[in-house]
């Protein structure tokens, strides 16, 4: 089963442009990432800029409306995420409770809808959505 | 530049309310584009919170099992796109096919030239390896 874990920094949704993550911590995080491919569950990771570099789209009056980060109603946004692939979500668990974060960080495990969790019918109309691009 | 195209969670998806065989069909044939175009890397959904977790950090890891109430910020899926520019990413995701509600939000992924000299080429070399090793599932 594919999971992701969401890496939900306290704090981030009003970093400054340009915010770097403090070497130390990147340090740690590198080894918890060599522990995860060491062990065979990593599929890939990211590392998200701050949300003041980036923008959102809305769809709510059919034309979609562009606006500039920061967000100032986010009360929440990501920093990053973990693609693993593990037996059960406990297991994800696991991993995610090994983690070296923070005490203003918090991690939200999600399953990966796989194909094959869809009807016969669903997975038809949606051949080519939702698979992997590359 | 890579970005991460978040889409937000509704009352619907966090329902498991699947898309409609237009929408599918219609959201299908804009991914076909943007792989054509070489720009999607990746796309998935993810199932609602209630299957779901969260860890906290605050002294011992204290783990609280979903659903999480929808506030705006959750997420219910993603892209992976490579573009010239944000006003390029944000350019094709104009076109993708969403109706009335829904809301995505364009980062872009930190690269290893982000980080200047703070990652030596000690580092660098352990990140690629860690890429080049991680296994593709």
């Amino acid at each position: 089963m594919r999971f992701m874990m969401l890496m939900i920094p306290k704090g981030y949704e009003t970093a400054a442009p340009g915010t770097m993550p403090p070497a130390d911590a990147v340090a740690a995080m590198m080894k918890y990432n060599e522990a995860l491919k060491n062990a065979g569950v990593l599929i890939t990771l990211d590392g998200l800029h701050p949300p003041s570099m980036g923008a959102r789209v809305s769809f709510a009056g059919g034309r979609p409306l562009v606006t500039d980060g920061p967000f100032t109603e986010a009360k929440e946004v990501l920093g990053g995420y973990w693609m693993i692939d593990v037996a059960s979500r406990d297991e994800a668990i696991a991993w995610a409770c090994k983690c070296p974060a923070g005490p203003n960080e918090v991690i939200e495990i999600r399953q990966v809808q796989e194909m094959a969790d869809f009807p016969e019918d669903v997975q038809k109309a949606a051949a080519g959505f939702g698979g992997k691009g590359n | 530049m890579r970005f991460m195209v978040i889409v937000k969670a509704s009352k619907d998806t966090e329902a498991g309310v699947m898309p409609s065989t237009e929408m599918l069909a219609a959201m299908g044939k804009f991914n076909e584009e943007m792989v054509k175009a070489g720009v999607m890397q990746a796309g998935e959904g993810l199932h609602p919170t209630s299957k779901g977790a969260r860890v906290k950090y605050t002294g011992k890891p204290a783990v609280s099992h979903g659903p999480f109430a929808v506030t705006g910020d959750l997420v219910c899926g993603f892209w992976l796109i490579e573009t010239g520019s944000l006003d390029e990413a944000i350019g094709w995701m104009k076109r993708a096919p969403f109706d009335g509600g829904a809301e995505i939000e364009i980062r872009q992924i930190f690269s290893a030239e982000d980080f200047g000299e703070a990652l030596t080429p000690e580092l660098r070399e352990q990140e690629e390896r860690l890429r080049a090793q991680a296994s593709r599932k």
